[in-house]
């Protein structure tokens, strides 16, 4: 088999379309919003190395640095030697997987012609994981649930039972859960199918030779971008919200350093593991870093192993960055979300055009209601909202889009069949966005309240709501970039009290329970933006009369709807002169 | 003299369709005139005009007008409905722009949304909440709708779509906001989501909704002239419209709900090739049109094609899922992909080569046209290959330039890649097979086939250029090529039978559904149907039930002979939903219940005969000429023999690498593939193909009985 250009980028697309399908059928056969709607999940592909060939293009940006470790690590545990077909091998262990307990993974060899050719792995966010209810409050992983062991789930196609007696035993809802890692194993064989087929249609016995091509290829051309960024080091440091409950003050330090076709990103001195849940694995930490530099410099070439060659990720041991067993990491993403932004930052100079200002979203909002409907059915269910977007040299930031996870909003209507709830309300926040040249998009009101299920078993629900933690007045509030201000709102209310975010709540029936996600950041100096596309916003209620004034420069006629061009042009020349 | 005729019409972009055929002696008569932009339905009076020029009072001897029309659709690009007002559940109008927050592009931070149809100003909430099980928490807040249908008066809005929570379930609220909103604004059309989409799932209820009040007005004018037309000129029956499904509506159903019929002309093609499919026999058969932008796939089986309701208008990407606006109506589930004889070809960033979704589409279109275009296309690189004669392109009416051909693809692609001008142009060819097969193998996939039990009917001008190589890579071993390709729309809505559908969601576990009540209510919606149904002929009804595992969404769907109210029904439904979940999923032995999620009914006429002209030629045609072409996995170049399409004899066979041409295509078969002129005038090819994997090999997938069941 000869690999002339055209056959790679053939077999290239259909490594893609390979995991792709993988998705389609865990999508189908899922029995929870969380993998229907939300999304929060990846099939990947390697070949006999363990090498990362593909990975699923519906998908979120936390598995880039992960995935292929995951496999990595299965196949130290498992060397391919002791693996036959029918095997499947399981875990949810936060430092050998995906970072936190409520992830499984779940990987299979490929068999093909007496040989194993490759591998296919899938994870999946569950619904629970036993323990401590989805909140930042626990000190250590032992108060988080049930954890997994790398082990043999199926054993030449022989179930071990025991895994699924304990899980079944230690979680809330293990009909759903189970039924999703069901799922897993049906994107495990679409993948296993699709491979098989592919190596029989073109006569292959294996993939090291594509292999080898799809990734080389991938990783020379994130070099060649790298090689034209300016040799340098670049250094941030910043001073993360507190969270509730823990006293640690949180710092990131990042040190990028641009030298020829590589770049390192050098995590020492940030903050030492904490006790809430909050710290990363080094998987995490390399995802949420290796990210924004795709972003930035490559995003049209496929997610591959090869993208993650270039770029270096130095983060010691016993941080919060790289944290160890048995560190609580359920909300991990409170730390990682946040990488992208710091490295937009400390690159704005040298990039401005490849970056976006903050988003008011992250990190991301979850929310988790736990109890009984008046049949005395058990349920759990997630949810998600998004934040506004951060403004861009190039656009204003969309309203209420997902950043820098990808992960779809659960519709009102599905959670309100779910749980037993309501939303009252669920709308844009006029003026959220941060003020810029370019604006960033508008951030989001909810708020809900809990039904009475009318008997002693369907009355309270256990709930927990996850913010960025960010506000205003913060250390580290949603930020705008050169020039742009920090997107607005964010606070959290339980029947019209300021309360934590993040943490376990019980609430009765008629608890109305409310919080406001942040717009985006705007970028470059407000006062520069046109004062049609200032008017255009206010007719819409995305801006109001007042903050086109105050925080634009721009004088309109609220009840005409026009712009008073003079008086514009005086309010501008004023806000300009330095103080 | 009777009612003798039937007319199907075709509105496109560019050009309007029609094909007549007279029921008596299945005669078929076709007309091509150029569309009217401005007002489609002088087209339609036009080509009526030139078909009644051969037949007299051609609309009082018609019994069936069946059209389609890519109005709707235009409508919702070109942004030219109606100033469209959004009434909602109060803190919930935001809902439209809120859409599900999530980028259809997760490397890509620039990507671009399309704008919402409904203004901000325009999206207003009133005081009114149904729940989820449908009782009503706040009554309607009749005052508050009345001040909001006076801000739509005020802003001059033609047409409000109210969208309220859970309507679904419990309609109340939007009826009686209707009620007031036809009071206060009698000259303004009003959708209702409960009436377009009556499923839960806020956003894509309230898309479609927006989408099918946008359209709504100019849709009711465009029919209800077009019915005028008509009846003014001698039609006294009714006048049906294809829905997007390839169902069929009385214009008063589709008037009512216009965003049924938004991938009507798609849906027609999908009728013409189940039409053809059906006439040659083959059961199971995948459609594939390619034409100068994209190219077009169905699976059609026993004359039934896939449907779906996750249908997107206005693309932002064109093929990237999420980059549209929702529109929820049963479509048939084509794929659509950007590959079409004006596709581009690039070098890209890992130096290799990139064909579409770009095109040059007519202007400036391939370099070998000859009309500016530098870039290299498909096109191109199939006239370098020997596929298509220069000299012979449209019978011979445009001449093409294989010189710039070579140019383009010389400078363009071969120079950077380091191959020859012939490998690359091969190259191309193939990429943009893999392409449109790469896509559809997804597509096959997920609609639980393999390409193995599939036969290919090609039209459109590329589609017979590629069709046997795609048909390859996919693994398809059998290929047709219809003749009256360049009208096989219009020849759809004819041979389409006039069809309806009805269901019923039932969301009950199968062990415990009551089959008595589920027969009644299979009979019910029978009558339902059959009472839609033309006079005359008897119906063809079938039926068949949704069923999933308890707790999952996508349920698969499986026809079941009536009555159902036997001992061995429920046994019989639920191993044939396990057998079919395991050929789509393999082995995972769920043991959850067995749901029923709904039943439905489709009632059908009998397919209508249609005969198609016959080749005349008694004898074997011999090539008309000689000329080399690319024969992939071969050496380079082959001499291969030309023929005339229309010299052709029935029955004659003919052995690959061959090239047929008609003047709007052109057929290649490689070494190998054996080309038969089948009895009604379809060039039937059996192809070479690769052994494809062994179906079933399941060897190493993770049975378990009981493994994950419940104690």
């Amino acid at each position: 088999m000869q690999l002339d250009p055209v056959t790679i980028q053939i077999l290239w697309n259909r490594l893609i379309t390979i995991v792709d399908e993988a998705a389609t059928g865990l999508m189908r056969t899922a029995y929870t919003p969380s993998v229907k709607e939300y999304h929060d999940f990846c099939c990947a592909l390697f070949d006999a190395d363990a090498r990362m060939l593909s990975h699923s293009t519906v998908t979120t940006a936390g598995f880039l640095g992960i995935v292929p470790e995951v496999l990595r690590n299965f196949i130290a545990k498992y060397p391919p030697e002791t693996l036959r077909p029918g095997d499947a091998i399981i875990t949810n262990d936060p430092w050998i997987a995906s970072g936190h307990l409520i992830d499984i993974s779940i990987a299979a060899p490929i068999f093909h012609r007496g040989r194993i050719v490759g591998y296919t792995l899938c994870i999946v966010h569950h619904l629970d994981m036993g323990g401590r209810m989805s909140t930042l409050e626990s000190k250590d992983m032992y108060e988080e649930g049930l954890k997994i062991p790398i082990l043999k789930l199926f054993d030449e196609g022989r179930l071990n039972e025991t895994v699924f007696d304990f899980m079944r035993a230690n979680i809330r809802v293990p009909d759903k859960v189970l039924g999703d890692v069901r799922a897993q194993l049906v994107a495990n064989n679409v993948c296993a199918r699709g491979l098989k087929g592919l190596l029989e249609e073109y006569r292959l016995d294996g993939l090291e030779a594509l292999g080898a091509e799809v990734i080389d290829r991938t990783e020379s051309s994130l070099r060649r971008k790298i090689a034209a960024l300016p040799d340098g080091s670049y250094r941030n440091v910043a001073v993360l919200p507190k969270v509730p409950g823990c006293d640690d003050e949180v710092v990131v330090k990042i040190d990028v350093t641009v030298a020829g076709d590589g770049i390192t990103v050098d995590y020492s001195g940030s903050s030492g593991e904490v006790g809430a849940a909050i710290n990363c694995s080094y998987n995490m930490t390399r995802s949420y870093t290796a990210y924004p530099v795709k972003l930035a410099l490559d995003p049209h070439v496929p997610n591959n192993e090869g993208g993650l060659r270039p770029i270096e990720v130095i983060a010691p041991e016993g941080t919060i960055v790289n944290s160890r067993p048995p560190a609580a990491t359920w909300g991990r993403t409170m730390i990682s979300h946040l990488f992208p932004e710091i490295v937009f930052a400390t690159m704005e100079a040298v990039m401005p055009e490849s970056i976006l200002a903050s988003n008011g979203g992250c990190p991301a909002n979850e929310v988790y209601l736990h109890g009984r409907h008046a049949d005395g059915r058990s349920f759990l269910a997630i949810a998600q909202h998004s934040g506004g977007f951060g403004a861009s040299a190039r656009h204003d930031g969309y309203a209420c889009l997902c950043f820098p996870n990808n992960t779809r909003n659960i519709p009102v209507e599905v959670t309100e069949n779910e749980a037993r709830m309501y939303y009252v309300r669920k709308e844009l926040r006029t003026d959220s966005g941060g003020p810029g040249r370019n604006r960033g998009g508008l951030g989001q009101e909810i708020e809900f309240a809990i039904l009475d299920g009318g008997n002693e078993r369907a009355r309270d629900v256990e709930s927990s709501v996850r913010l960025s933690g960010r506000t205003e007045v913060g250390p580290f509030p949603v930020f705008g970039r050169l020039g742009g201000r920090n997107g607005r709102g964010s606070g959290l209310w339980h029947n019209g009290g300021a309360v934590d975010h993040g943490v376990y709540r019980r609430l009765a029936p008629g608890d109305r329970v409310r919080f406001v996600l942040s717009g985006g950041g705007g970028f470059g100096d407000p006062l520069e933006r046109e004062p049609e596309r200032v008017l255009a916003d206010v007719e819409q209620g995305y801006v109001s009369v007042e903050s086109a004034g105050k925080d634009y420069g721009v004088v309109i006629d609220g009840a005409a709807m026009t712009v008073d061009a003079e008086a514009t042009r005086r309010l501008r020349a004023r806000a300009r002169r330095p103080e | 003299m009777t009612n003798s005729y039937r007319l199907g019409i075709d509105i496109g972009g560019t050009f309007s369709d029609f094909a007549l055929v007279n029921d008596a002696d299945g005669a078929i008569r076709v007309e091509k005139v150029l569309t009217s932009a401005h007002a489609p339905e002088e087209s339609v009076m036009r080509g009526i005009g030139d078909l009644s020029g051969a037949i007299p009072d051609l609309l009082s001897r018609t019994s069936e007008v069946i059209h389609a029309t890519t109005l709707v659709t235009n409508t919702i690009l070109e942004r030219k409905g109606a100033k469209t007002g959004l009434l909602t559940t109060g803190g919930f109008r935001d809902i439209l722009e809120l859409a599900r927050e999530v980028r259809y592009d997760i490397y890509d931070m620039f990507i671009r949304l399309p704008e919402p149809l409904v203004p901000r100003r325009l999206r207003l909430g009133v005081p009114e909440r149904v729940l989820a099980d449908g009782a009503v928490l706040l009554p309607l807040d009749e005052a508050a709708v009345r001040q909001a249908a006076a801000v739509f008066r005020d802003e001059g809005v033609g047409a409000v779509a109210v969208s309220f929570l859970h309507s679904y379930r419990n309609s109340v609220h939007e009826r009686r906001a209707a009620e007031i909103l036809r009071e206060e604004l009698p000259a303004v059309t009003v959708s209702l989501s409960h009436e377009v989409h009556p499923e839960p799932k806020e956003y894509e209820r309230t898309s479609t909704t927006v989408l099918d009040a946008y359209v709504k007005g100019v849709a009711e004018g465009y029919l209800e002239r077009l019915a005028e037309g008509l009846a003014g000129r001698g039609y006294r029956e009714r006048l049906f419209v294809m829905l997007s499904n390839g169902g069929t509506a009385t214009v008063e159903t589709a008037k009512r709900v216009p965003v049924q019929i938004v991938e009507s002309g798609p849906a027609a093609g999908v009728e013409a090739a189940a039409y053809f499919g059906r006439l040659a026999g083959i059961d199971s058969l995948l459609s594939f049109d390619m034409g100068g932008t994209t190219a077009k796939l169905c699976i059609i089986e026993n004359g039934r094609a896939a449907r779906t309701r996750s249908y997107e208008v206005d693309r932002r990407h064109r093929f990237k899922s999420g980059s549209g606006l929702p529109a929820a109506v049963p479509v048939y589930d084509l794929l659509e992909i950007g590959a079409g004889g004006g596709s581009i070809a690039r070098v890209d960033d890992l130096d290799l080569i990139r064909v579409g979704p770009e095109s040059a589409g007519s202007a400036p279109g391939p370099a070998c046209y000859g009309l500016g275009g530098a870039a290299p296309t498909v096109t191109d690189a199939d006239l370098m290959l020997g596929y298509l004669n220069p000299d012979y392109f449209l019978g011979g009416r445009m001449a093409l330039d294989r010189a710039a051909a070579e140019r383009a693809v010389g400078k363009h692609l071969a120079g950077v890649t380091g191959l020859t001008t012939l490998e690359a142009a091969a190259g191309v060819h193939e990429i943009v097979n893999e392409n449109m097969a790469a896509a559809a193998r997804i597509y096959v996939a997920e609609k639980g086939k393999a390409p193995p039990e599939l036969s290919m009917v090609a039209f459109g001008g590329a589609g017979p250029v590629h069709a046997a190589g795609l048909a390859r890579k996919l693994g398809c071993p059998r290929l047709v090529v219809p003749p009256h390709s360049g009208v096989m729309s219009s020849l759809g809505l004819l041979a389409a039978p006039v069809a309806f559908e009805r269901s019923r969601a039932v969301r009950q576990i199968l062990k415990a559904v009551d089959l008595a009540a589920v027969e009644a209510a299979f009979r019910a919606l029978e009558a339902e149907a059959g009472d839609l149904m033309p006079d005359g002929a008897a119906p063809i009804v079938r039926r068949s039930v949704d069923l999933r595992y308890s707790g999952q969404d996508y349920p698969l769907e499986i026809e079941v002979p009536g009555p159902c109210d036997t001992s061995s029904t429920k046994a019989d439904w639920e191993a044939r939903f396990e057998a079919l979940y395991r050929s789509h999923y393999g082995k995972v032995d769920d043991d959850n219940p067995v749901e029923l999620a709904s039943i439905r009914v489709h009632v059908s006429q009998p397919p209508p005969a249609l005969e198609l002209a016959r080749p005349p030629a008694k004898a074997d045609a011999p090539p008309k000429a000689w000329r080399d072409i690319h024969v992939p996995a071969g050496a380079g170049m082959e001499r291969a023999p030309v023929y005339e399409r229309a010299a052709l004899r029935i029955g004659q066979e003919i052995a690959g690498p061959a090239v047929i041409e008609e003047p709007e295509s052109t057929t290649v078969i490689g070494p190998g593939d054996r080309l038969r002129v089948d009895p009604l005038g379809c060039l039937a090819v059996d192809l070479v193909i690769r052994r494809p994997a062994a179906s079933g090999d399941d060897a190493d997938e993770t049975p378990h009985p009981a493994a994950f069941g419940r104690r």
